[in-house]
């Protein structure tokens, strides 16, 4: 019982934020993103002994974590609503120049297609290799790729494109 | 290996690179600008994706578990305790059952058993030594009497009847001592009116709060013996 306990909150200091991080790209919404992670590690508990390699623990949690998210669409169906810039964070009021790079570029990755976003949030979040993501996703490796690439150039251009928006949104 | 194909991987994964690319990379200034451009873009995205988490998102998890598992704790002691309950409850039932329930089904089994065990320790040249005082001091507990005496009665006594409490006389017979028991009323235990095995053979009456059972030896006139009791005896109410 209470190395089960000494596992449990092991596991939620170390993978807590990158497992919120992961679900508020998800959902775009902070609080579903900490309801999403409460339920997930809810559900690891009950099934904590079924994790037997540590070092999968991160790909295990985020696989529960992505059914909690899909059971929550059949759950309520109307609430599949599009990107609504208003649950984006609001940092512009007390943030610095690099936070308002951070909140443009947010909105830019918000905007993005979910299936280019998800795996290049596993990729720089999660740190997982294509494979992993791959697996995870249950999609081959080789479209796994392309929607990376696919994602991180369309933020290339997007930012590239930066200045001259940036410039009428100033003007 | 190609300008596009380089650009492509690097832009999938800007980590992840063979030797390959890696000379190819290092070879062409280009390709350094571009990757450099990348890095610096994941960095970017990096920053703008590492989003805050709430400061007591940790503790609320540990929280919420500790208190399902807490109270999941709970019902269990809970359930174990009623278990525990349950298994007393039966256990003090059997007890109590295997206790205080007759042994034997009915009156003419126990009192034949009882006569059996008891064998030994009378013999039917033993003197007289109770008299009818004494005998109807202990009669009292019955609420009966007896008139007078009757036949030589050797041994009279309180024995456990079967976990009643019941008077015991032995008479001097024929050739084997008389057994009488007076034994309370007991609804658990079937009357019967005559019962014997091999040897031994009994007759019993039903009064009022007793039955008066005669055992001996099946060539004792307990027919007799019987009636000579019935004319003696008086019940008090």
């Amino acid at each position: 019982m209470a190395t089960k306990q000494v596992r449990y909150e092991a596991l939620v200091k170390a993978l807590h934020a990158d497992l919120y991080r992961y679900a508020y790209w998800l959902c775009h919404d902070k609080h579903v993103a900490e309801d999403l992670v409460q339920e997930t590690f809810l559900r690891a508990w009950r099934a904590l002994d079924s994790l037997k390699d540590e070092k999968a623990a991160k790909s295990w949690l985020i696989t529960i974590l992505r059914r909690e998210n899909a059971r929550r669409f059949e759950r309520k169906r109307f609430d599949m609503s599009e990107y609504e810039e208003a649950t984006i964070t609001d940092v512009k009021a007390t943030s610095n120049e690099q936070e308002i790079e951070n909140h443009w570029l947010r909105e830019k990755i918000a905007q993005m297609p979910e299936e280019y976003r998800e795996p290049l949030v596993l990729q720089v979040i999660g740190g997982f290799s294509g494979e992993e993501i791959a697996k995870m996703l249950s999609l081959n490796k080789n479209t796994v790729m392309t929607r990376l690439f696919r994602a991180r150039n369309q933020l290339k251009e997007a930012v590239d494109d930066e200045p001259k928006l940036r410039g009428l949104h100033n003007g | 290996m190609d300008d596009l194909h380089i650009r492509r991987s690097i832009l999938a994964d800007p980590n992840a690179r063979d030797e390959a690319m890696t000379e190819a990379i290092k070879s062409d200034p280009a390709k350094q600008k571009f990757v450099n451009e990348i890095e610096a873009l994941d960095e970017k995205i990096f920053s703008a994706m590492n989003v805050p988490v709430p400061e007591d998102l940790c503790n609320k998890l540990i929280l919420r578990q500790t208190l399902a598992s807490h109270q999941q704790q709970k019902s269990k002691t809970r359930v174990r305790l009623a278990m525990a309950a349950s298994v007393a409850f039966v256990l003090g039932l059997t007890v109590n059952f295997m206790m205080f329930s007759s042994t034997y089904k009915n009156l003419g089994d126990y009192a034949i058993a009882h006569v059996d065990h008891e064998a030994s320790h009378f013999s039917n040249t033993d003197k007289a030594n109770v008299t009818l005082a004494s005998l109807n001091q202990k009669m009292a507990s019955f609420k009966g009497s007896f008139d007078s005496t009757f036949g030589t009665l050797i041994f009279a006594d309180y024995c456990r009847f079967d976990g009643s409490k019941s008077l015991h006389l032995v008479f001097q017979g024929e050739s084997s001592p008389v057994n009488v028991f007076i034994v309370p009323n007991d609804e658990e235990i079937e009357f019967n009116a005559k019962f014997s095995n091999d040897l031994l053979e009994g007759r019993s009456l039903n009064f009022n709060h007793s039955n008066v059972i005669v055992v001996g030896d099946k060539s004792e006139p307990l027919n007799q013996w019987q009636e000579r009791i019935n004319n003696n005896i008086t019940w008090s109410i």
